[in-house]
């Protein structure tokens, strides 16, 4: 009874804030609420026991969307000159009525569909979850990412690379240095938290990364975290754009893909099949090699920059 | 005793988030809305630290970690906002 | 029940207690620079009484450590904000409002 109370307050507030979201009055409200979604919406994947997806959730939205949000908003208000007044169209009942009324209907019958279906035992999942000792590694999130369905997870990094690649041409379009970059005034108490966040962002980074061998964590939540560090950096004006992509930024852009793509045709010779681990050591390696990428790439991208420089 | 007071913490807890979203409506300013914000992220860090407990999910700790540790980088990129008031419509 | 349960509901009871009266403040007070002030100290107190209940129900020293850095990193977290907020909020105001 009581869980039930927790997890409607929970549900509505998802429905709630979502809505709150898209018709906000302002857009700056908007970004708040959006920010709050995140955080509830990272309660629910905790009450759903699915602490991989609320460590990816709180890692993503407390230090990189809401950010970018809120940078976003200062860069358009100081590009156009004046305060936007975008995305708060009028609302047209005619419109709004059938289409909230075709989506209702669309839920509620997926949802009667998944209620009625009789409940087959999931073969795939029991097939990884009795195999999952020969990988070697005791998180079923990380096994099944890595030795299950490695073809996805390699070309999910060739997607993050390709979504880099596009942000790349796009932003040169719009003339490198047009953008007006954060503020670079020195206020007190910014140096004393980087010097502890940042740190501590590396540590906790590197650990996520250990402990998605056994319990939740791994390359995606340690890369993003890393990239917060990263992002604070940015904001803070430790870091600034550089004009080109460093070799050593090419390279850690590469790493991911490339050491994944030549552990698992390592072993082609040796009649296994394409992407077959060789051992924990490969999870371990490939795990590292892709956190460097995806950290790398989303600091690459909040920050919109061909690279990335120590300010002087 | 603890099986149902952990919960009600919890219920305690989410409906003080209900009660702060009143503030991102009224603002006036957009730093009383950034204030609300902060709320909401302390508020479902204790929420989180319940859940770890009740549920018996220690993962939920680094969860919370995460949250507390990147929870000043919205704050910074706030900083740099523009002058004029966006509260108002 | 054991003293270890009564500290424990007692800590828990009175963060509840303190993260409420962060939020009665949040709504109440009357400017921003009031309402921050209570809502960071409020907040900060609640998350100590509520980490030292869990750690007291817990009685693990490990965990207990993990919950004073998470509080020591919100007590740093909610300083540098409020700091930031009020500073940003300062340079919004009229010269002849401020307080």
């Amino acid at each position: 009874m009581i869980a039930l109370t927790i997890d409607a307050i929970i549900a509505i507030g998802i429905v709630w804030l979502a809505l709150q979201t898209v018709r906000g009055a302002n857009v700056f409200s908007a970004i708040i609420m959006f920010i709050v979604f995140g955080l509830i919406m990272s309660l629910a994947w905790a009450r759903l026991h699915a602490p991989d997806l609320a460590l990816a959730e709180a890692a993503i939205g407390a230090g990189i969307t809401g950010a970018l949000l809120l940078v976003t908003w200062r860069r358009v208000h100081v590009l156009e000159g004046r305060t936007p007044q975008v995305g708060m169209a009028a609302r047209s009942l005619w419109l709004t009525l059938p289409t909230a009324l075709a989506a209702a209907l669309l839920i509620a019958s997926l949802g009667w569909v998944a209620l009625t279906l009789p409940a087959e035992p999931a073969t795939a999942g029991e097939l990884a979850w009795q195999r999952l000792p020969e990988m070697g590694v005791s998180n079923p999130v990380t096994g099944v990412l890595l030795g299950f369905r490695a073809y996805d997870t390699l070309l999910e990094m060739a997607v993050l690379l390709a979504a880099w690649l596009g942000a790349r041409v796009v932003a040169s379009e719009l003339r490198p240095g047009a953008l007006p970059g954060p503020a670079h005034e020195e206020v007190p108490l910014v140096g004393a938290l980087l010097s502890l966040v940042v740190p501590i962002s590396l540590l906790v980074a590197v650990y996520l990364l250990q402990a998605g061998g056994s319990a939740p964590g791994g390359a995606f939540q340690g890369g993003a975290v890393l990239a917060a560090g990263g992002v604070l950096l940015c904001l803070t004006g430790r870091l600034e754009s550089a004009d080109q992509t460093s070799l050593i930024e090419r390279i850690v852009l590469i790493l991911g893909l490339a050491v994944f793509s030549s552990v698992g045709l390592m072993m082609l010779p040796l009649g296994e099949p394409m992407l077959a681990m060789p051992g924990v050591w490969a999870i371990y390696l490939i795990e590292t090699a892709l956190l460097l990428s995806i950290a790398l790439t989303l600091v690459l991208l909040f920050a919109a920059a061909p690279g990335l420089r120590r300010s002087s | 005793m603890m099986d149902w007071l952990l919960p009600l913490t919890g219920i305690v807890l989410l409906l003080n988030l209900i009660l702060g979203m009143l503030r991102v409506y009224r603002g006036p300013t957009a730093a009383d809305r950034m204030l609300a914000a902060l709320l909401f992220g302390s508020t479902t860090v204790a929420v989180l630290l319940v859940f770890a407990e009740w549920m018996d999910v220690p993962a939920l700790r680094d969860v919370a970690l995460l949250f507390v540790m990147l929870a000043a980088i919205i704050s910074v990129a706030f900083v740099g906002l523009p002058e004029s008031d966006e509260g108002n419509p | 029940m054991n003293l270890q349960e009564v500290v424990a509901t007692a800590l828990l009871l009175s963060g509840c207690f303190f993260y409420i009266a962060g939020t009665v403040g949040l709504l109440r007070f009357p400017d921003v620079f009031s309402r921050l002030h209570a809502l960071t100290k409020a907040d900060n107190l609640g998350l100590l009484l509520i980490c030292g209940g869990l750690a007291v129900q817990q009685g693990s020293p490990r965990i207990a450590g993990l919950l004073l850095v998470i509080w020591l990193l919100g007590l740093l977290a909610a300083t540098v904000s409020c700091h930031l907020i009020a500073r940003r909020a300062l340079q919004m105001t009229d010269p002849e409002q401020r307080p």
